[in-house]
């Protein structure tokens, strides 16, 4: 939540890993489906690859006709590892890379379905155990091999064999490949939504050129399908692509190159793009996003205006196996004496929105909950009575040393504190502070996490079955064990009923609100900010002509990017 | 003088195999390990198993001291366990941007201090030299931290002279090169300036109370020719001894102004590397940048006893 020098890379580094646990690991754990994904996926009507005239007046939308050539500069938040998805840890910079150099086999589309990209059409058998693939003909990499259903196997193997994204594939049991073009998923039970996960790390594809080299020990350069061709790349100075000329989608991409720079600090990366270094750069910083959306020399999109179906969101979690949190009338507590309104105000710069839940309104899945209102008098009651039996609750709040983040929770401290709790600071770094979520080594600690285009791809963080004792490894990091909860997800994972999956997600918040494992705070927020002269950063058409959704916490589709 | 730089020399060389001993144990201290890094949500124990199998984490820390004490000597640093980039590629990747963010902030510190102090100390506690003096003063509290978004809001944004951030290679073009510098040297510099000039300034104004300058002042040689020829020489070994351990500290300085300006240098990559638990990258990177420091306070002290041969002696 800052831009501090060291600021936001942190943050987006945490970010990273919990979205990209969010994302990957819900590949694991499709659970629901929808009438709406379903139809999508099985469309298989011809490619419409002709680039349509664009014509918005949105940020972020292009105005006028589409022009050819020119390129664009990004100042980016972070750099990544690497381009190679069995291995590499891929946050929002990591897919605007892939978006540039590679084609996922699927896409999210504008009204949330999930629609073919680098495939063509995807089917389920009756029971939703066996999905068959149809990838489009004629499609080649970049070193000129085509894309066949034995390169997209050979991914799958891959992607087994890495401890990074072995989890989001063993269920996959096996994949057949009856001809060249053709895959079938055998997966161990029904997975409605098994189409999702292939809108994450996991279904991206690679040249088998580049799957054999690495087996080999080297690091190469990417090789995909993708509207860009790998140039020249410095971690943590720049990365260049060119046009891809012999790109699938004829007509694109608009851009001859893009270059990406990674500009940590966000002070900077703004001053960069006013300076005129940049064309278009990221920002998690709500100030800075205050800033732009009043300057009319500037477009901004960003998420705040509406997510698709469940956004990042801000919260301290809670330990539900570790005292004194374990105690639920402590957990009220905290809620209670917790300001939002006030936090906000402190760190959101009038910008953010406060969240309740898992849901924002606007979202088909929200629904008002019973979490507790701001009500210091009744979280000093709810102190008092813990006192009469086990003395002071005394706690550790535990952040990243961010400075933001540190400010953040001295003011939440002083709350509680307020209410009758003994609140102690404790910053963990980075690196270990995953580990301690993973292991419940906390009481109380700031996180952001859940973004997801389809909640169930959130199951595993919630389940009674990823909760582990304390010291041993559990995805359920707050450790709260709701059979409710539990019940109510594997109804939405279940149903191929929208308004029953909706129900069960919004019975899911509600037992959350009742758990109170999370304290929410806001939707984490994101945003792209771009000059007059780039145009569509924030559109995207998809391979059958559809609309897709151009901006997802971030990622965009370089490939449809023009300068005006 | 060999006699004395042969121990110089020798101690160097226990003071280097100590930092490497150093390096090494304090990155394997930190908390946190690669494997939880590279592993995320996977993080589970069987997978930490293999991936510190692959990674040689499971073998007992001399063995692993040796093997990569062993590598370095022979000049292989290792490479990275997150992206697989050799460590010596980064090195000599990122080692140009440091130095001459060292050399042209050096330039612009000594070009100010100098001559302001050559000034100001021939009127001690006049106008001028109090201005100077409470200034410098000011320079000190300033961290480049905060001087350079200043820099950036005045000369990229509402003056567009310099990039607010990129850095062009030297090989790429000159002019570019030396525009995308400008901004983090100054910000790097000012530190420097306060420290060079009172210096110079308390040493310029002790030695104008000599006999010899008043020998030369009753010569009738001009003020310039005094000030630069019999002042300036024995009033700067404390400078030039502070520049020593000061480019050493700057070292660590272009960390902070790299990250800021985007510029992908030594300290650029360690602050990542920290984060990530790339312990190659880190040990690397911090053996040489140690090396490197205490290499160049052995050229500070040999050329003291060139310039003053009672060091040697001392």
């Amino acid at each position: 939540m800052g831009e501090d020098p060291m600021t936001e890379s942190n943050e987006i580094s945490r970010r990273t890993f919990l979205s990209r646990g969010a994302a990957v690991g819900g590949a694991a754990v499709l659970g629901v489906g929808g009438a709406t994904a379903l139809a999508g996926c099985s469309n298989s009507s011809t490619a419409s690859n002709q680039p349509p005239v664009t014509s918005g007046s949105s940020p972020g939308v292009g105005k006028g006709a589409p022009r050819q050539g020119g390129s664009a500069t990004v100042g980016t938040l972070a750099e990544i590892d690497g381009f190679y998805p069995p291995l590499n840890h891929w946050d929002t910079n990591g897919f605007l890379y892939a978006n540039t150099v590679y084609d996922p086999l699927m896409a999210i589309a504008a009204d949330g379905s999930i629609q073919p990209y680098l495939a063509q059409s995807l089917t389920p058998n009756a029971t939703y155990d066996v999905w068959t693939m149809k990838l489009r003909p004629g499609v080649t990499f970049h070193d000129g091999s085509a894309l066949t259903s034995t390169v997209v196997k050979s991914n799958f193997a891959a992607l087994l064999a890495s401890p990074l994204t072995k989890v989001p594939v063993e269920e996959i049991t096996s994949v057949d490949t009856p001809d060249s073009l053709t895959v079938v998923y055998n997966l161990s039970g029904p997975r409605p939504t098994f189409p999702s996960g292939l809108t994450t790390q996991v279904g991206y594809v690679v040249a088998q050129a580049m799957i054999d080299a690495t087996n080999s020990g080297q690091t190469p350069n990417p090789i995909g399908t993708g509207p860009f061709v790998y140039s020249q790349w410095q971690p943590n100075n720049f990365f260049t692509a060119t046009k891809n000329p012999h790109y699938w989608r004829g007509g694109y991409p608009y851009l001859d190159q893009i270059t990406y720079k990674p500009i940590p600090d966000g002070t900077q990366r703004a001053a960069t793009l006013q300076s005129g270094g940049v064309d278009l750069i990221l920002t998690t910083d709500p100030s800075i996003m205050s800033q732009f959306a009043t300057n009319s020399a500037y477009q901004m999109v960003d998420n705040l205006k509406g997510d698709l179906i469940e956004p990042t969101v801000a919260f301290i979690m809670l330990n539900c196996a570790a005292s004194p949190t374990s105690d639920l009338g402590i957990r009220q507590a905290l809620a209670k004496s917790m300001d939002r309104a006030q936090i906000l105000k402190i760190f959101g710069s009038n910008y953010t929105k406060p969240a309740s839940g898992l849901f924002l309104p606007g979202s088909p899945y929200y629904s008002e909950t019973s979490y507790p209102a701001y009500d210091l008098a009744g979280a000093k009651a709810l102190v008092k009575q813990y006192k009469a039996q086990h003395g002071t609750p005394a706690l550790q709040l535990s952040t990243i040393p961010d400075p933001r983040d540190v400010q953040l929770v001295q003011v939440i401290q002083q709350m509680w504190n307020q209410a009758g709790f003994d609140v102690s600071i404790k910053t963990v770094e980075q690196a270990t502070i995953i580990t301690d979520f993973i292991t419940g080594q906390f009481e109380a600690v700031t996180s952001y996490q859940f973004g997801a285009i389809d909640p169930n791809l959130n199951y595993v963080w919630f389940s009674t079955t990823t909760v582990a004792p304390l010291g041993k490894i559990g995805l359920n990091f707050a450790r709260n064990s709701d059979p409710q909860l539990e019940a109510a997800m594997r109804i939405g994972r279940s149903t191929t009923s929208l308004a029953q999956r909706i129900k069960a997600w919004q019975a899911v918040n509600e037992r959350l609100a009742v758990d109170l494992p999370y304290l929410w705070l806001e939707q984490f927020p994101i945003a792209l900010v771009g000059d007059q002269r780039i145009q569509n950063f924030a559109a995207l058409q998809l391979p059958d002509g559809g609309k897709g959704y151009g901006f997802d916490e971030g990622v965009f589709f370089p490939s449809q990017v023009w300068m005006a | 003088m060999g006699s004395y730089l042969i121990k110089r020399f020798a101690q160097l060389v226990v003071v280097t195999f100590v930092i490497s001993i150093l390096v090494f144990l304090l990155v394997h201290l930190l908390p946190g390990n690669p494997a939880s890094v590279i592993l995320g949500a996977n993080d589970t124990p069987h997978n930490q198993a293999v991936l510190f199998k692959q990674l040689g984490l499971n073998k007992p820390l001399v063995e692993q001291y040796t093997t990569w004490i062993t590598s370095a000597l022979h000049g292989n640093l290792g490479e990275s366990y997150l992206d697989h980039e050799s460590v010596g590629h980064i090195i000599a990747t990122g080692y140009p941007i440091d130095l001459e963010l060292i050399v042209i902030s050096q330039i612009i510190a000594f070009a100010v201090a100098i001559p302001l102090a050559l000034v100001t100390s021939r009127r001690p506690n006049r106008p001028l030299d109090n201005v100077s003096t409470t200034g410098t003063f000011g320079l000190l509290a300033l961290p480049p931290f905060v001087i350079a978004p200043i820099l950036v809001a005045i000369f990229a944004v509402a003056l567009g002279w310099f990039p607010a951030t990129g850095f062009t290679p030297i090989t790429q073009s000159l002019g570019s090169n030396l525009r995308d510098m400008i901004l983090p040297s100054i910000a790097l510099t000012f530190g420097s300036i306060a420290v060079y000039y009172r210096l110079l300034r308390s040493d310029l104004i002790s030695t104008l109370q000599q006999d010899f300058i008043t020998m030369a002042r009753a010569k009738g040689l001009s003020s310039t020719r005094i000030m630069w020829r019999h002042a300036f020489r024995p009033s700067s070994f404390s400078l030039f001894a502070a520049a020593g351990v000061n480019i050493g500290a700057l070292i660590a300085g272009t960390f902070i102004v790299e990250y800021l300006f985007a510029l992908n240098g030594l300290g650029f990559s360690l602050v990542n590397a920290v984060n990530q638990r790339d312990y190659l990258v880190v040990q690397g990177i911090t053996l040489v940048v140690a090396v490197a420091y205490v290499i160049l306070q052995f050229i500070v002290d040999f050329l003291f006893t060139v310039v003053d041969p009672r060091v040697v002696r001392g």
